[in-house]
């Protein structure tokens, strides 16, 4: 045989933690994880508390409090109040919209950009082949520019949130979500009043909607919208 | 004429004996006497004492003055002047009232009889009514709404504000459908400072408005109730067919509009079907990732609003078995509704193979709602397409999975990780089938391709 495989044994590895669907930022301001599976969800204790910004992804888990953005290996010092994430892989773009700078994030260190965009950052991503796109509104207009300002993109006059993902693009259409697919096809979930958003991980974006917290699978082909458990007071 | 003038001096005396006052207590008269105690009377509290003159003599008397005087007495008198037949009796209402602590008397006058009454006036002992029951207005004591032929029951406490030790002579509750006072037995005596308890219960026999009487002392308190004849509210959902690791919308209503303003909560548990586990922590309203949720229902309304919403999320579980849905709160009967969950095969959330140099890596994220899994039939591909050998690669990994399950007691979800150890290359295997089982069934996988 050309390619001799033997199998001595098989082990079983898994089975020891739940699954984990990723992190959430509860309504109280807390990172706490989420475990299960689509449409079963358990929330787990908090783990960090006063955070006003989260962003996750497969390798990476950013909170921002106040004055500092802390990773699962550390934290540094940062400028004040909340931040848009651009995660790639282990590092990360970091937007500060109080003070309008950018910087990159990488080994709990942040290094400023010279990035300067003028208008309101809504949220920042990584292309297929990991160059930064920045969502911006411009009037009643959101186009998708790189960090130069080349457009790329433009988005149909959405007033609410934006969330760039990986060749996806979630945004708010009247009271429904618009997840916007590379092939420029749109998937709609009805939801009015969704006010944020944000990476819960490489799967799920979280949706704050009133007071309350919803996921929604990106998953090509299983995209589907769930409610997350004690998001209500 | 001598004659005539000795009858004539005769009849006050005569008219005097014919008449006499009674103090009326229900059906019992206490002669009035010349001095007569209405006792304590609470500060700002009227009580009224029942006056009743009889004519016991043989003949008519006529009554010339009849009249009371004292500072916060009123007698309830006629004017001017009245004959009562032999053997006729007449009451009047003596009533007494005063805002100030003091012992006050009265001068009763009926003809040439003459007697004083007095009463005093005190703090009254202080009611509080303890959480269950409310007082929406002052000597007043609510029940709330009670199914019929329930019983709510309400606790009081009463205390002695006074510096002086207080006998508590009368404590009673009248009045159909409550029943007490359940506790201390009257006369007692509270000492300053001092607190009893006691409770009152209330049972509606009937759907209807109930009114009652808590006395205390000269103090009485209106006790008011409401029974109803509700039918288990209406707990409907957003499908008919329930499966694992879902999430559907509870609805609420009654079959009609309520008779009154009403709240509870509705409150979800669930019996696992296996004995492995005892809950399934996952089903849960998603509100607030709690059992149990507030609900209002108003008076005329039948929606129900739950936590103030017309709809409540809740998760289905990753566990076959019985979710129960309970609602409680007074006047609303209590009937659970149960979904059932069947038994499902293994549902696969992720399945994911990756190849590493030496080894295989075969990684499951689903659930098994029979918490039965454990036996997997993994079979490899070469890039050619060939079934590799030895064919079909069976483990059995139900100790494992029993052990998670029971430790983890986070209902039947699972992340599951294979490693193949490999002899030689793992470049020339593309992919690999894998068949779960359980006791629902077989579950399959599409063909993984290592990456």
């Amino acid at each position: 045989m050309r390619y001799l495989a033997i199998f001595l044994s098989v082990g079983f590895a898994g089975g020891q933690t739940l699954p984990k669907i990723g992190e959430m930022l509860d309504t109280a301001g807390s990172a706490r994880p989420v475990f299960g599976v689509a449409g079963n969800f358990l929330v787990g204790a908090v783990d960090a508390a006063n955070v006003v910004s989260e962003a996750c992804s497969e390798r990476l888990c950013l909170t921002k409090t106040a004055s500092t953005i802390r990773s699962a290996t550390g934290e540094t010092d940062s400028p004040p109040g909340p931040a848009i994430f651009g995660l790639d892989g282990t590092t990360a773009i970091v937007y500060f919209p109080q003070t309008r700078t950018f910087a990159r994030w990488h080994d709990d260190m942040l290094d400023p950009l010279d990035w300067v965009v003028d208008r309101e950052v809504l949220s920042i991503g990584t292309n297929e082949i990991g160059a930064s796109q920045i969502a911006v509104r411009r009037g009643d207009t959101v186009v998708i520019v790189t960090p130069d300002g080349a457009i790329l993109d433009s988005l149909p006059s959405p007033s609410g949130p934006v969330l760039l993902l990986s060749q996806q693009v979630l945004f708010t259409d009247g009271d429904s979500l618009v997840l916007k697919k590379p092939n420029a096809s749109e998937l709609r979930f009805d939801l009015p009043g969704a006010i944020s958003f944000s990476p819960l991980s490489a799967h799920y974006a979280e949706i704050r909607a009133g007071s309350a917290l919803y996921a929604l699978r990106i998953d090509a082909g299983r995209e589907h919208l769930f409610q997350l458990p004690g998001s209500q007071p | 004429m001598t004659r005539v003038l000795v009858i004539a001096l005769l009849l006050p005396l005569a008219a005097r004996a014919q008449l006499a006052m009674y103090a009326v207590n229900g059906s019992i008269e206490t002669p009035l006497g010349v001095m007569y105690n209405m006792g304590n009377v609470a500060e700002g509290d009227t009580v009224d004492l029942r006056i009743r003159i009889r004519n016991l003599g043989s003949n008519s008397v006529t009554v010339t003055q009849f009249y009371g005087l004292g500072a916060g007495f009123t007698l309830d008198s006629p004017a001017g002047q009245f004959a009562m037949a032999p053997g006729t009796l007449r009451d009047f209402i003596l009533h007494f009232s005063a805002n100030t602590l003091a012992t006050f008397t009265a001068w009763i006058q009926l003809n040439d009889i003459s007697a004083i009454v007095s009463a005093t006036t005190v703090i009254p002992p202080v009611l509080a009514i303890l959480p269950g029951c409310s007082s929406p207005a002052s000597l007043t004591i609510a029940f709330g709404p009670v199914n019929q032929n329930q019983s709510l029951l309400c606790n009081f406490t009463l205390q002695n504000p006074n510096t002086q030790p207080m006998t508590i002579s009368m404590l009673t509750v009248t009045g159909q459908g409550f029943q007490g006072p359940l506790g201390p037995s009257v006369p007692f005596t509270l000492a300053s400072g001092q607190t009893i308890s006691f409770a009152i219960n209330f049972t509606p026999s009937a759907p209807a408005f109930y009114f009652g009487t808590l006395a205390i002392e000269t103090r009485s308190y209106s006790l008011m109730g409401s029974g109803f004849d509700l039918t288990s509210p209406i707990l409907s959902f957003d499908t008919t067919s329930i499966k694992s690791s879902q999430q559907h919308q509870l609805i609420m209503s009654l079959p009609s509009p309520s008779p009154a303003t009403l709240s509870g909560s509705v409150n979800i548990a669930f019996l696992p079907d296996t004995a492995l586990v005892t809950d399934d922590p996952a089903v849960l309203f998603l509100a607030t990732g709690t059992r149990s949720l507030p609900f209002t229902v108003n008076q005329g309304a039948t929606q129900i609003l739950i936590g103030g919403f017309s709809t409540a999320a809740f998760q289905t579980g990753t566990s076959s078995g019985r979710i129960r849905f309970t609602v409680s709160g007074p006047g609303i009967s209590n009937n659970p509704t149960d979904l059932i969950v069947p038994p499902s095969i293994i549902s696969l959330d992720t399945a994911i193979a990756t190849r590493r140099a030496t080894d295989l890596d075969v990684s499951l994220i689903g659930f098994d709602n029979t918490y039965s899994a454990g036996v997997m039939t993994f079979i490899f591909y070469s890039t050619s397409g060939q079934q590799l050998s030895p064919g079909a690669f069976r483990a059995d990994f139900t100790s494992n999975f029993r052990s998670y399950f029971t430790s983890t007691q986070a209902g039947g979800q699972f992340q599951a990780l294979v490693t193949f150890p490999v002899t030689g290359s793992t470049l020339g295997i593309l992919g690999v089938d894998v068949n779960l089982t359980n006791a629902a069934g077989n579950t399959a996988t599409q063909h993984l391709l290592f990456q």
